[in-house]
């Protein structure tokens, strides 16, 4: 539970907080969050779920309050309460880190994520759901671009209804059930008709919000227009709750249907990695790239979701893991030479790496992360879903190898043309102090995770397991 | 019965402190009234009223929770009214008690058991709003809006006499509860019955501003004075919605086969007429308006399930929707002159920020984003009407979709930067109601898992 109070706290004393000391206190106050979190992942047993509400009694609305976590849970909340701390001191020399609603929103965004991960109950799940969507549109607003209401509405009517469509699928299912709780939903037997309504349901909320190839088209926008810890929050943090839902609660409870989840799934990813790569490739304004680039790996994961199996799973696991850094790392360097460079052109950029050799060593470290060298953690991802996608369907594997070839033509390119070349600026500021530190944590930690990817995998292993066999009894 | 005498009395005395031109004397006699009604009714049945009972009036459970709604809404719209109301000192405890009167007639209509009482408090509640509607003489779309809502009021009235009569003379009796018993045994003449139904049914979706007769919602809303308007989208319009429920959950639930079909028809127009008007709307009180219209068939989703008894149900989303309008026109008392325009608003959240939070909150509640009452409430609703009727919980979804456009544009424009001369003028009274609307924002929704 106090995973849930203590961000909702820390949110409401951040009002209070003088804004010269704000920053640390968000900084604090995140790393105190991950500690409970720690605290958690040290007394937890993978094979089970641990409760921590556990009411029998059924209220109205069929709202059960169960809340608890497995270890797919605990890795989300893990990832969550990890990069918040990275996002918030990435964010420690930007004018925003002086803003206390900015840190106050967080919070309560992290209230939500936090709730996201531990409900065991349909609606109490449904209500966080739509809880992270105000703080993060309101930062969007306060601290975006002028003028980008437009923008923000079509972010805001895409996911709100694709949310509604969610909680269509939860009135159909909590109705057969008798509650939402999560057993009773998972009990459900779905006629193949419902099943089929109920599973475009949850794939509209959760398309839109990884997003999916045809549901995409708020996210370049989006990105571009916010601030840099706003997209840092959506792509890292925020679209991991549409991977965990799918993981959880979409295929487990449309089980009736898995066949068509599948590949529906399937073939959107490809298209996403296909057509994110390509566009990726011709894109001059850095943020529009990473955003696309962003589009074409999440269609690895999601490839690796509609696959399904315990093996797919994992790679899922780790590469969502290896997304979540990346984000952080590839918008940084991005905000980071739209800063100095006062442009986000990839044609006004250049020569950079002669300038400021720290930062074009970590750009090109993030570089290589993203392009899944080997040692890092997309390495073990990508090649575990690869594999896994091949064994599927062959056409659908080698479809979305391409994102090997491409994902490096799209990232060496954006490299190539900021860094080398004939410098077209004076002076380049390398990196501050905290700007070094997020880049040497993240490099860190990608790289253990590539070095040690069997630390996770034992983690991981009985509650995939159970999440497999759990859709496999059904018809 | 004892509670609606009180407020009577209190409204009366009060009528005669006005003659003092100290607009606080009445104000404060206003309270103390609702507040000792409230003390009734929450103690109801414990004690032996010492007021002679009559069978025409009866509070059950559900009765007392939607009075105290009422009387509590009252109270925040006489304590966000009263910085206005105050400048006009001669008038003031003449708009105060005409509030109280009404508001006797809003309880009669929650409480009543007999046709005879229904009509009378329809009339209770009514006569005082033409009043009030037109209460602010300067201006003329005030006027306007008196003579509309009379006429169309009046207009309709009839309608739901003659319905009173043909039901009367089908049945033979004002009783509810013994002309409950006729229809369900069959001893009614039929023709005479539907169209008795149907007309009540008509002036019932008149009252409660659903289409096809809602065109006086967006004038009379706009014209009246904030204040009044607050009254009219909050207290009124519960009690005709609980009225409504009560009418036909009770007496004609055996004819549901007959009505729902209407029911339904009205359900789907305000559904999408209300909030695609809402679009495009420029002056912030007829949007307000039009908003209420789509709520009006939010809350008739409780019709389609008298079953299993939506009362608390309904409850729940009128506490969101009733406190949320409040607070919306608490905030254009403060921050919008007569003028009403929407483009006004803007910067106000940037100026107050606890306004602006709180203005936040309202919209998401009418929004239907959780974790406000607003959401919960409505959820409720769909929910329980889900498995008999899933394309109407799919309407009312997208209608959802559509309304979130227009709040999130509202938010938008209260933390909009270009500040032009925004001239809110923030009173105590403003701040007092703005907190106690948040509150119930915010845990109202709490009251649904109390164990009754």
């Amino acid at each position: 539970m106090e995973l849930i109070y203590i961000p909702l706290i820390l949110g409401l004393i951040s009002f209070l907080v003088p804004s010269s000391i704000v920053r640390h206190f968000g900084l604090l106050g995140s790393l105190a969050i991950l500690g409970v979190v720690i605290a958690h992942v040290a007394a937890f047993d993978p094979a089970t779920t641990h409760y921590v509400l556990n009411p029998s009694k059924v209220f109205p609305l069929g709202l059960t309050f169960k809340m608890g976590y497995d270890a797919l849970g605990l890795l989300m909340l893990i990832l969550t309460n990890v990069t918040l701390p990275l996002i918030l001191l990435s964010n420690y020399n930007r004018a925003l880190s002086q803003d206390r609603v900015f840190h106050a929103l967080s919070f309560f965004m992290l209230f939500g994520l936090n709730g996201i991960f531990l409900s065991l109950d349909g609606m109490l799940f449904y209500v966080f759901w739509e809880l992270t969507l105000v703080p993060i549109l309101l930062i969007l607003y306060f601290y975006g671009e002028k003028n980008n209401n437009p923008v923000l509405f079509r972010f805001f009517i895409f996911t709100f209804a694709g949310s509604l469509a969610m909680l269509m699928s939860f009135f159909a299912l909590g109705r057969l059930a008798g509650n939402f709780s999560y057993e009773a939903l998972l009990a459900v037997e779905l006629s193949p008709q419902i099943g089929i309504l109920v599973m475009i349901g949850f794939l509209l909320a959760f398309a839109v919000k990884i997003p999916l190839f045809p549901f995409h088209s708020w996210q370049p926008s989006t990105y571009t227009s916010s601030p840099m810890a706003g997209t840092m929050l959506l792509s890292a943090i925020m679209l991991k709750m549409a991977l965990f839902g799918m993981i959880k609660w979409m295929i487990p409870l449309c089980a009736e249907v898995k066949e068509l989840a599948a590949w529906t799934i399937m073939i959107l990813s490809v298209i996403g990695i296909v057509y994110g790569a390509i566009i990726a490739i011709r894109q001059n304004d850095i943020k529009v790239l990473f955003a696309y680039a962003s589009l074409s790996h999440l269609g690895i994961i999601t490839a690796g979701i509609a696959v399904f199996n315990d093996e797919a799973l994992f790679g899922a696991c780790i590469q969502m893991l290896n997304h979540s850094l990346l984000s952080v790392g590839m918008f940084l360097v991005a905000d980071i030479l739209e800063q100095r460079l006062k442009s986000k052109n990839l044609s006004d950029m250049g020569g950079v790496a002669k300038l400021a050799p720290i930062f074009g060593f970590w750009f090109a470290v993030i570089t290589l992360a993203s392009v899944s060298v080997p040692f890092s953690a997309g390495f073990i991802g990508e090649f575990v879903i690869l594999y896994e996608v091949f064994n599927f369907d062959i056409a659908m594997g080698i479809l979305s190898a391409t994102t090997l070839v491409f994902g490096a033509v799209f990232m060496i390119r954006a490299f190539q043309l900021s860094m080398f070349g004939f410098p077209k600026i004076e002076s380049f500021k390398d990196l501050t102090i905290n700007e070094l530190a997020v880049f040497l944590l993240l490099g860190a930690m990608i790289l253990f995770l590539g070095v040690f990817p069997q630390l996770l995998k034992d983690f991981m292993e009985p509650c995939l397991n159970n999440i497999v066999n759990s859709i496999a009894s059904k018809p | 019965m004892d509670s609606i005498i009180i407020i009577f009395l209190s409204a009366i005395i009060g009528l005669f402190a006005g003659m003092s031109d100290k607009p606080m004397r009445s104000l404060v006699i206003s309270m103390i009234g609702l507040v000792a009604a409230a003390i009734l009714f929450l103690f109801q049945g414990q004690y032996v009223s010492p007021l002679v009972k009559y069978n025409i009036l009866n509070f059950g459970k559900d009765e007392v929770k939607f009075a105290l709604l009422c009387i509590g809404l009252t109270f925040t719209i006489l304590i966000a009214g009263y910085d206005k109301v105050s400048k006009h000192k001669s008038n003031s405890a003449d708009i105060m008690s005409l509030i109280l009167f009404s508001l006797c007639g809003a309880l009669i209509l929650i409480g009543f058991s007999d046709l005879s009482m229904f009509f009378l408090g329809l009339e209770i509640l009514s006569i005082p709003l033409y009043v009030l509607a037109g209460s602010n003489k300067e201006n003329l779309n005030s006027v306007e809006a008196s003579i509309k809502y009379f006429f169309t009021g009046s207009f309709f009235t009839c309608f739901l006499l003659l319905g009173i009569a043909l039901i009367y003379g089908a049945t033979g009796t004002f009783d509810l509860s013994t002309m409950q018993e006729l229809i369900i045994e069959g001893s009614y003449s039929k023709a005479m019955l539907f169209v008795g139904v149907f007309l009540i049914a008509a002036s019932m979706l008149f009252k409660v501003g659903a289409v096809p007769f809602h065109f006086w919602g967006p004038d009379v809303y706009q014209g009246s004075p904030d204040n009044i308007t607050a009254f009219m989208a909050s207290v009124v319009k519960i009690a005709m919605l609980f009225t409504f429920y009560k009418f036909f959950s009770t007496i004609f639930s055996s004819l549901f086969s007959f009505w729902s079909g209407l029911v339904y028809i009205a359900i789907v127009l305000s559904l999408f007429i209300g909030y695609l008007a809402a679009l495009k709307q420029e002056y912030y009180k007829r949007l307000i308006a039009y908003s209420s219209i789509t709520h009006s068939a939010f809350a008739l989703f409780a019709l389609l399930n008298i079953q299993n008894g939506a009362a608390s149900d309904l409850f729940i989303f009128t506490v969101g929707y009733g406190f949320s309008v409040v607070a919306l026109i608490t905030v254009s008392m403060a921050g919008l002159n007569e003028e009403d325009k929407i483009s006004n608003l803007k910067g106000i959240g940037r100026k107050y920020p606890i306004v602006g939070a709180l203005f936040v909150f309202a919209l998401l509640s009418l929004t239907g984003i959780p974790p406000f009452t607003g959401f919960f409430g409505k959820t409720l609703l769909f929910y329980n009407v889900f498995t008999t009727y899933p394309l109407l919980v799919l309407f009312g979804l997208i209608s959802t979709a559509i309304g979130g456009y227009f709040y999130v544009n509202l938010i938008f424009t209260s933390f909009s930067d270009d500040a032009q001369q925004n001239t809110m003028v923030l009173k105590p009274t403003h701040q007092l109601v703005l907190l106690l609307c948040g509150f119930f924002i915010l845990c109202g929704w709490l009251i649904m898992l109390l164990p009754n």
